[in-house]
């Protein structure tokens, strides 16, 4: 196995494994704020690697270009989106659950 | 133009900040109308309650409603004035036995009111929006209008909403964006055959003829921005490793069967001052898992964070002080914590 491909399965192996825990979080966690982090977050870096992974895979060139800019549009978009629905969450008055509600 | 002098005229209202001067609008033309030699005109002037109204029973908003076209009967009869033999003012409460909910509900009320006092128009107060505003429905003009009633809207001054979108520009500024979207254009199509040099140029023009003044909110430094960008070298990197280690965490506590999670809202007044740093800081927040951003004014951050771990992160400012050295230098960057800084203000009160 090429040493390109080997990287290629790793970075696609780990953006998989951040994207999966994104999604258990989304079911675990209790309420609107702290799904927000799961759902933002492993998506971010699951999206990196996995992008990283094609830009290997393309091995160089325009595409691999390509997909770089992606990487960057999705660091100035996502978290901007995140920001907004839970900004929109906060002027609505959804108190963020905490853990002392348990006794 | 359609002769609202020899017409009825219905009119719907609701509390709107243009409701005033679209009242004044119909009124004067129906009097220019009269006094063209036409027929006197009948302004309808109606509220559709949306609420289902049981009979002799009044509710909060019908009785809100009864005095809003109180309001607009005097307005009315103040801007007819001496001309009362042209304009003849009516108000209604049109109630149904249904609730008023979709923008065709209002439409269906409208037009049975139209229909049984044989009114052929609609004049709409352009902020009238009884059902909301849903830019994917079809709105409550086009619903009224596909009843067969004839629709018109009131061309009255609409309140403007939110800060300025367009701002002065400069010369720089404009062949900034064009340079940077012609850039953009050739990198993307890879190749510097004349077609797409040309077709880029033109791109470039069209994006920067548009938004020049929208989209780049200061003029441009080049010697500053260049040295930004050169810093923003060493702190993506940074910004990147923090990243992976936060989302391991993250990942970890996800996958802990006890989910050890302790979310709290924290506050702080962050030491960034332009509007560029203050995203760039709130959106490195945001990225960094366990803290998310919820709200800023100029300088004061609202963070949501998901462990104790990522507060004390958080304040210890690391984020802050790399969004600080890619803006104002390396100086700028040795600064106290914003935990420091808590303490400092604790002493000094």
């Amino acid at each position: 196995m090429a040493l390109r491909e080997i990287a290629v399965l790793l970075f696609a192996t780990g953006g998989s494994f951040f994207a999966l825990s994104a999604a258990v979080g989304l079911v675990r966690l209790p309420d609107l704020y702290t799904r927000a982090h799961s759902a933002s977050k492993g998506d971010t870096l699951g999206g990196l690697l996995t992008l990283t992974a094609v830009a290997i895979a393309f091995g160089g060139g325009l595409s691999t270009f390509k997909t770089f800019l992606l990487i960057v549009f999705m660091f100035l978009t996502n978290p901007t989106a995140v920001h907004a629905i839970v900004r929109a969450a906060h002027d609505q008055g959804i108190e963020p659950w905490t853990a002392e509600e348990e006794p | 133009m359609v002769e609202v002098a020899s017409k009825r005229v219905l009119v719907p209202v609701s509390e709107s900040p243009s409701l005033r001067n679209t009242v004044a609008y119909v009124v004067q033309r129906a009097v220019e109308g009269f006094q063209d030699g036409g027929r006197p005109t009948e302004v309808h002037f109606v509220y559709p309650v949306s609420q289902r109204v049981t009979f002799g029973e009044e509710s909060a908003e019908s009785i809100a409603a009864g005095e809003l076209l109180d309001i607009v009967s005097v307005w009315a009869e103040e801007d007819v004035g001496e001309n009362a033999d042209a304009v003849e003012v009516k108000t209604s409460l049109i109630r149904s036995r249904d609730y008023l909910f979709s923008h065709r509900d209002y439409a269906n009320a409208l037009e049975v009111y139209a229909r049984s006092n044989d009114i052929g128009l609609v004049v709409f107060d352009p902020e009238y929006y009884p059902a909301g505003t849903t830019p994917l429905l079809p709105t409550l003009e086009a619903e009224v209008r596909r009843a067969g009633v004839e629709v018109e809207e009131a061309p009255v001054q609409r309140e403007r909403r939110g800060p300025v979108l367009v701002r002065r520009g400069n010369v720089g500024q404009f062949l900034a964006l064009f340079g940077l979207s012609f850039l953009f254009y050739v990198l993307l199509s890879g190749s510097v055959e004349p077609t797409g040099v040309v077709t880029g140029a033109i791109t470039g023009a069209v994006v920067a003829v548009s938004l020049w003044r929208v989209s780049l909110t200061a003029p441009i430094h080049p010697v500053r921005t260049a040295r930004r960008l050169w810093r923003m070298l060493f702190y993506v990197p940074y910004l990147l490793w923090e990243i992976f280690k936060a989302n391991l965490e993250i990942a970890y506590i996800v996958l802990h069967p006890d989910l050890p999670i302790d979310p709290q809202v924290v506050d702080f007044d962050a030491a960034v001052w332009s509007p560029l740093a203050a995203t760039a800081l709130a959106n490195s927040i945001t990225l960094t898992p366990g803290t998310l951003t919820v709200d800023i004014t100029p300088q004061h951050f609202t963070i949501h964070t998901l462990t104790r771990k990522a507060r004390t992160g958080l304040m210890a400012g690391g984020l802050e002080r790399g969004v600080r050295f890619v803006f104002y230098g390396l100086a700028a960057s040795r600064t106290a914590s914003p935990a420091e800084r808590l303490e400092q203000r604790g002493e000094d009160s």
